[in-house]
């Protein structure tokens, strides 16, 4: 976990540049305007929460900064250089935990450390690491386990640990924990800002839960339905940790949610 | 541990293969066939314990088992590779899939007279019945197996970091792996398949050489029993070697539950 001390004082930095982005779909029969064209900056150490309805296009832009599609217009920079391919410099952490269920736990890890050149030929130090992100997410007893015997907390857990051993530049997160009940959910929520706290992990997640983008979010950005756009930006000003069950929070969700009803005859989130 | 329940299906298994030889015996003695047709299983294992007795037996099954070993492991090389071909690439796969699929209802005794014309009676030719037998099941079970990836770990793979050339030997083998061993348990049976009924004709050592001799010198203990040797290496190999590993592999990734 080196190299991820607090950011020295000064104004945090731009981390990764939006400008101009959109996203086409064409098929044979159909053109779909998916998103934008939009501008976004997000800033060195910030949690970053695209909110909107399902289908505006928020997942979308997620897969275009992690490079798993190009833009159709516009660019995508991350610390001055220009997204073209994925790669752990923009770690995906998806909806479902992925693991690979041939390795067990610890190989989950260090897998993504395999391929980091300060890794290579250095399998003692890529355990290390694996091992110190295992404790901080408390399960440093299970690193032999393999991915089937866990539970589906500890599974997301893993995937969290795998996510953030190569100490990505931006961690990006595909609608976290959705398929997990409401108290591992908590628990979750509480991990990830304890890392955010610890780490000042730059974070872009997804998600269609207000309260969940107003626990999380420094920056809550709102969509609109397709083609997505920003519709507008809130600030968070909430000390961390945050539960989801403050009132505080609920205050923000009811803003964020405001933000989306004046909106005409679109499909609410669920 | 063996539950109670498992060993009662050991036990109603031993009792149905005891039922089976009680049949045949009770058969053998109703004398509705003549003797030299049909032996009782005692004659059986009477000829198999003199083939065993000096060896022969022995040597013979070592003669078979060396060549599918041999066949078979180029049949297995040659078969992934193809297949993983054929799963990543849609053209190869489209090309090849029919191919294959037509090559496989092929019975595996129709590539022996071809080898024949273009081995002789060289031992080459054994290996090469092996491997056409087999080489298609594999590639199409391995490219069925990779096409069926679930993309989550392609792209799980991809955003940790893995580089194009990584990904076969670091993400589609392994997640392809369960329906690999399928593939490979399959090929296996035809290759085994293909081995005896080369060496009926083309061999002057193993099972199906035994076989065929048999039926020459009208020796029907030894055709029958030799066949029941030949059932019982391929049941043998398929349950217990990769019968074993293709559970085991298969509670490893979740597919199925440890009971």
């Amino acid at each position: 976990m080196e190299g991820q001390a607090p950011q020295p004082n000064g104004p945090p930095t731009t981390k990764l540049g939006i400008t101009n982005v959109s996203k086409i779909f064409q098929s044979a029969n159909q053109t779909v305007e998916a998103l934008g064209p939009l501008d976004l900056e997000v800033k060195e150490g910030e949690c970053v929460i695209f909110f909107g309805p399902s289908g505006c296009g928020k997942s979308t832009l997620l897969n275009l900064i992690a490079g798993f599609e190009a833009p159709s217009s516009g660019e995508i920079v991350l610390e001055g250089k220009p997204v073209t391919k994925p790669g752990s410099d923009r770690l995906m952490l998806f909806q479902e935990h992925g693991l690979f269920p041939w390795l067990n736990v610890i190989r989950n890890v260090t897998f993504g450390l395999r391929n980091e050149r300060r890794f290579r030929f250095r399998p003692r130090k890529r355990r290390e690491v694996a091992r110190s992100w295992l404790k901080l997410m408390h399960l440093e007893e299970f690193e032999k386990a393999l991915v089937h015997e866990l539970s589906g907390g500890m599974k997301q857990r893993v995937a969290l640990a795998r996510a953030l051993a190569p100490d990505p530049k931006v961690l990006l997160i595909d609608e976290p924990f959705p398929a997990l009940d409401a108290l591992v959910r908590a628990k979750l929520y509480g991990d990830l800002q304890e890392i955010l706290v610890r780490t000042r992990k730059t974070i872009i997640s997804v998600t269609h839960d207000p309260r969940e983008a107003a626990c999380l979010g420094d920056r809550v950005v709102v969509f609109t339905p397709r083609p997505g756009k920003i519709k507008k930006e809130i600030q968070v000003d909430l000390p961390r940790p945050r539960d989801i069950n403050d009132p505080k929070v609920a205050e923000y969700a009811t803003q964020i949610m405001g933000e989306l009803e004046g909106q005409p005859d679109e499909k609410q989130p669920s | 541990m063996k539950s109670n329940q498992a060993k009662r299906a050991v036990f109603d298994v031993l009792l149905f293969y005891v039922l089976i030889f009680a049949v045949w015996q009770a058969l053998f003695s109703a004398g509705l066939i003549p003797e030299y047709l049909f032996p009782s299983p005692a004659q059986v294992g009477k000829r198999l314990w003199e083939l065993a007795a000096d060896g022969y037996l022995l040597h013979n099954v070592k003669a078979t088992l060396e060549r599918m070993a041999v066949g078979f492991s180029i049949a297995a090389a040659i078969g992934l590779a193809i297949g993983l071909l054929m799963g990543t690439s849609r053209i190869v796969n489209s090309c090849l899939k029919s191919l294959f699929l037509g090559l496989q209802t092929l019975p595996t005794a129709a590539w022996v007279p071809i080898s024949l014309l273009i081995f002789g009676l060289s031992v080459h030719g054994i290996y090469f019945v092996i491997i056409l037998s087999s080489v298609p099941a594999m590639a199409i079970a391995t490219s069925t197996g990779i096409l069926h990836i679930p993309p989550l770990y392609l792209r799980a793979a991809q955003t940790l970091g893995t580089r194009w050339y990584a990904m076969p030997a670091c993400v589609i083998l392994p997640a392809a792996l369960p329906a690999i061993i399928t593939g490979l348990k399959l090929g296996w049976t035809f290759g085994w398949h293909g081995c005896v009924s080369a060496e009926l004709i083309k061999s002057i050592s193993g099972l199906g050489f035994l076989l065929s001799m048999g039926r020459e010198v009208n020796d029907a203990p030894q055709v029958i029993g030799i066949m029941v040797v030949t059932i019982l290496f391929g049941l043998l190999l398929d349950r217990f070697l990769f019968g074993i590993i293709e559970q085991r592999i298969r509670i490893r990734w979740g597919l199925e539950q440890n009971e």
